[in-house]
């Protein structure tokens, strides 16, 4: 069986490199939340890759080579900035 | 010198943005098992603080992976939200580290050029003693396979404990990470917390050497690959009877605060 952290395979490195944006640059995402199919066509992702990543559908991700965590936390820090309120309740 | 000091400590950072899928009592349970550690450290006089943890995919990307590696810049800075830190870097010791640990045939990466992973400001926005001391980040590959083995962490952690012992500075040595969590995967609402138990039992017992001969799939199937920085804290404390100052499992993650006497 397939490690829950699998090795990351080249083809996927498009990918992997714009999940690694989407959570550390906040100008990338920034750019993302304004225009995400602009974004994603620019970050040279194929069909598919942007298809999994429009509905953050992780099963998709993980089939299209994403490294798992980064789509974690690319999905939370995008949580952050669309919904900032929902943080520090406590 | 002798350590003074020895712990492990979670990084989750729920436990810093407090968003409202947490349970509150919890999370406040963590922070008061933060403070505590940050009380003995203050007790416990380090002139500078090493910490053991994991990249989460931060500093390091895929241009390059190191398995283990040493900061040995004059500071560090990162942020996770609105938050910023910055903390000095020991760099005399860091570079200590990474010229001996060569030396002694632990082929560590170095960088003086790196973005704070939340796996070490997160444990040090909670136990950093006042007035802060400077740190020394140590890197451990946990989230990019392969990952260094078990076995291996546990050597580094010896080594780390010679080197350590040789040099003048009173060192506190933390681990961050941990326990079982599965971020972005589908097993992320069910941790094994019943590994966790058996684990933190055999610590309790002075079993930490144990740990040197777990897998890299083991790790990996109880949501522990993250246990690796706490193997090498291991290595470097031995077979030391641990204190659980606490064990608090969330939905998503079990959180433990340990402590070993040095």
């Amino acid at each position: 069986m397939e490690p829950h952290y699998f090795f990351p395979p080249a083809r996927a490195y498009p990918l992997n490199r714009f999940l690694f944006a989407l959570k550390s640059d906040d100008a990338v995402r920034a750019r993302y939340l304004g225009d995400p199919e602009a974004t994603m066509r620019e970050a040279g992702l194929d069909g598919e890759a942007i298809a999994a990543l429009r509905d953050l559908d992780r099963d998709r991700l993980v089939a299209c080579g994403a490294h798992p965590y980064l789509i974690f936390m690319a999905g939370l820090r995008l949580r952050m900035s669309r919904e900032p309120t929902s943080f520090e309740r406590f | 010198m002798p350590l003074v000091y020895a712990a492990a400590l979670p990084h989750t950072p729920q436990l810093l943005v407090r968003p409202e899928t947490e349970d509150r009592d919890l999370v406040l349970r963590v922070h008061a098992a933060y403070a505590t550690v940050k009380g003995e450290i203050a007790a416990a006089r380090p002139d500078v603080i090493c910490l053991i943890a994991g990249d989460h995919i931060e500093g390091f990307f895929l241009n390059a992976v190191p398995a283990l590696a040493v900061f040995v810049g004059s500071e560090i800075s990162g942020t996770f939200d609105h938050y910023r830190f910055t903390f000095p870097v020991h760099e005399p010791l860091g570079r200590a580290i990474v010229e001996q640990g060569i030396d002694r045939g632990f082929d560590l990466a170095y960088s003086q050029d790196l973005p704070l992973d939340y796996a070490f400001s997160v444990p040090l926005h909670f136990a950093m003693p006042d007035p802060p001391r400077p740190i020394v980040p140590l890197y451990v590959n946990v989230y990019l396979p392969p990952q260094p083995t078990p076995r291996r962490c546990y050597a580094w952690g010896q080594t780390l404990r010679a080197i350590l012992d040789a040099r003048p500075e009173r060192v506190a040595l933390i681990a961050s990470g941990g326990l079982s969590h599965y971020p972005g995967t589908d097993r992320y609402a069910s941790p094994d917390f019943e590994w966790d138990r058996q684990l933190l039992a055999r610590l309790e017992k002075g079993r930490g050497s144990e740990t040197a001969v777990l897998t890299g799939d083991e790790l990996d199937k109880a949501g522990n690959v993250e246990l690796r920085t706490w193997i090498t804290l291991l290595g470097a404390v031995g077979d030391a009877k641990a204190r659980v100052v606490c064990y608090e499992p969330s939905w998503h993650h079990g959180n433990a605060v340990v402590t070993w006497p040095v």
